[in-house]
């Protein structure tokens, strides 16, 4: 039986091999120069065994156009390359095994899911529904736990969908008046998501650290940041650059912050200056430091990155309603106040109703926006990253 | 102020507040929806047990979350209370849907696209108590046995593949025994260099400590000294008698 398998096993391999039989102690020895000629002889059968089979060599490349030399280009069309791939996957295209729909993580960051795809099934999978150990927990968010099960806290799904539809009806509401949307989650590998939700949002995203005083010391900390006009097509308008300088800082109108435990300063800070926020509130933070809680566990990278892709989408919803009232002649957002129009007579200042005309003018002719790109002021806010969206300034 | 701070809840109406005394020119663009989205309730602690009608439990325990309890929780406890290094296997806990279990049939143990583990042990005989009206020990035992015989033909399988592929030139990296030695000859080859380096110290203080005329003899003295000495050994009678040693220092 073992010779058989053996047989099976090996004998292919055993015959393609043309092996030397071994010489043994016992056996005859050469004379040396028998022995040389030998080796000489197979080393000239090996050479040409071996030289039909070297491949041709690579085709030089052209240094200065980098392309191959025209005599060894490929010859076969591009159509008979097509052909002969597309037989080859008729061929072997149903060979191997049917993979079933599975998770695929970089799904949720390339299509995240809108607030109507929400399913308490997603955040399930998503473990949405993990809180901390019993212990830890902040018992202001009794509300939102479902019960206890091996030492820890489950958050009940169905409130974490409702409050998290809720949410995204808030920023779908201020992306569609104009508003700032910060995003914030400074947890190693929360980054991406924040950033594709701003992307969405057409927002703002922070994912390193909040620079305490952002806000309540604006004017220090990001008072050199670069800003811009835009009209309500989102296009900038050239001109406006020496009135921008004496503008207060942009504050933001909306904060999303997917770690509220570790940016209590940042929210702090939004509480002080009267903005909105939304955070993720997981069993051991306290709800109050937020407006909007979205009770989910906030330790979840992949319950992270649904919360803010859904977010993300309502941004995108708002943004998209606010355009096509653009197109249709609707401005949905207030106008800036005290810009004049590039050109215009200064005196006209000191009119008492120069602000009126000024949005009168800006009604017929362009809306003017203030876009802020907070991303040009070196060192102290790079983490403010914005790749030159616009943003309205309604103060 | 007290210990919460309720500003984050009501930014409406200090908005509101702020625009009516005329702090802020207008209202903040989201005024509206604010207005119209309101945000829930906080700080509220709803009732989660149900107080007792008599004595019992503190009051206080009202406000706690209730445990979760699910049936099959004494299977499981049973079988890994039987089986414990089953909990050592590495496991796949990443859920695809949210609804993987929906499709599992536990008429049969094996599940496509899940692991069999303890897991189907306790599923199966979950199915088996609830369909079939088996008693709680005949469904354990048959469970069980069903799992032992797919996890032996399981093995068979891995073995047989890691076979193959050994035979077909596979190489699946050093295996304990080489890795082991590996380490120990590296520990050997340390001690070696640890322990020259402790006798050249060693011979260096004793050359140190003694600081007396060096008595050794060198080559052509001692043959002096040899050819001194022979003629009277050979001049002796008697044999020798065999101390051991050199007995040559003049």
């Amino acid at each position: 039986m073992i010779i058989r398998h053996f047989a099976l096993r090996h004998g292919r391999r055993v015959l393609a091999r043309n092996f030397q039989p071994r010489r043994f102690l016992s056996s005859e020895v050469d004379a040396i120069e028998a022995s040389a000629e030998n080796s000489t002889k197979q080393l000239q059968s090996l050479k040409s065994e071996l030289n039909p089979h070297v491949p041709a060599p690579a085709a030089s490349i052209d240094p200065e156009t980098h392309a191959t030399s025209p005599s060894t280009q490929i010859t076969s069309s591009l159509a008979e390359q097509y052909h002969l791939f597309k037989q080859q996957q008729k061929l072997t295209g149903k060979l191997g095994s049917d993979i079933s729909p599975h998770y695929q993580p970089h799904t949720l960051l390339n299509h995240p899911p809108s607030p109507a795809n929400v399913t308490l099934e997603l955040l399930l999978a998503s473990e949405a529904h993990q809180g901390h150990a019993t212990s830890l927990w902040n018992p202001a968010n009794a509300r939102y736990i479902h019960g206890v099960r091996q030492g820890i806290h489950i958050i009940s799904l169905d409130v974490t969908a409702a409050h998290l539809r809720r949410a995204a009806k808030v920023v779908q509401e201020v992306s569609k008046r104009g508003g700032i949307v910060l995003f914030v989650g400074t947890r190693d590998g929360q980054d991406r998501a924040v950033v594709r939700a701003a992307e969405l949002a057409k927002g703002y995203h922070l994912f390193e650290r909040w620079i305490p005083g952002s806000i309540t010391n604006g004017q220090q900390i990001l008072g050199r940041c670069q800003t811009k006009v835009v009209n309500e097509k989102d296009e900038v308008v050239p001109g406006f650059e020496e009135q921008l300088y004496e503008r207060p800082v942009l504050k933001p109108d909306l904060v999303v912050c997917m770690n509220p435990m570790e940016n209590y300063v940042l929210l702090h800070e939004c509480a002080l200056n009267n903005i909105p926020t939304i955070g993720v509130i997981d069993t051991n933070a306290d709800p109050t430091w937020v407006t909007y809680p979205i009770p989910a566990n906030d330790d979840s990278l992949r319950c992270i990155q649904v919360i803010a892709g859904v977010l993300g989408r309502a941004g995108q919803a708002g943004q998209k309603q606010r355009l096509d009232a653009a197109e249709r002649g609707d401005i949905t957002y207030r106008p800036a106040k005290g810009l004049r129009i590039p050109g215009e007579d200064e005196n006209k200042d000191s009119f008492p109703e120069v602000d009126a005309e000024v949005r009168k003018i800006l009604h017929e002719k362009e809306s003017l926006e203030n876009a802020d790109d907070l991303a040009d002021k070196p060192g102290t806010a790079a983490n403010y990253e914005s790749d030159g969206r616009m943003v309205h300034v309604t103060s | 102020m007290g210990r919460y701070d309720f500003r984050p809840l009501r930014v409406r109406q200090t908005a509101k507040a702020l625009f009516d005394t005329k702090r802020n020119a207008s209202l903040p663009c989201w005024y509206d929806t604010i207005g119209n989205i309101p945000p829930s309730e906080t700080l509220a602690r709803p009732i989660l047990r149900a107080p007792r009608p008599k004595g019992g439990k503190k009051p206080s325990r009202m406000f706690q979350p209730l445990p979760i309890h699910h049936p099959e929780d004494k299977l499981r406890s049973e079988f890994f209370g039987d089986h414990p290094w089953e909990l050592a296997r590495p496991r796949i806990l990443v859920e695809d849907s949210g609804n993987d279990a929906k499709g599992y049939d536990w008429s049969k143990i094996v599940q496509p696209g899940k692991q069999l583990d303890g897991e189907s042990v306790v599923q199966r005989q979950m199915w088996l108590m609830k369909h079939k009206q088996y008693p709680k020990a005949k469904a354990y035992d048959v469970a069980r046995r069903e799992f032992y015989q797919h996890r032996h033909l399981e093995e068979i399988r891995q073995r047989v593949a890691k076979e193959e592929a050994l035979s077909t030139g596979a190489y699946f990296g050093k295996g304990p025994l080489e890795i082991g030695m590996e380490l120990e000859d590296r520990t050997w080859e340390s001690w070696k260099a640890w322990a020259e380096r402790q006798i050249e110290d060693e011979q260096q203080t004793r050359a140190q400590m003694f600081s007396g005329p060096q008595d050794e003899l060198s080559a052509p003295e001692l043959e002096e000294a040899l050819e001194e000495v022979q003629p009277a050994v050979s001049e002796l009678k008697e044999a020798q008698p065999a101390s051991g040693g050199p007995a040559l220092h003049p």
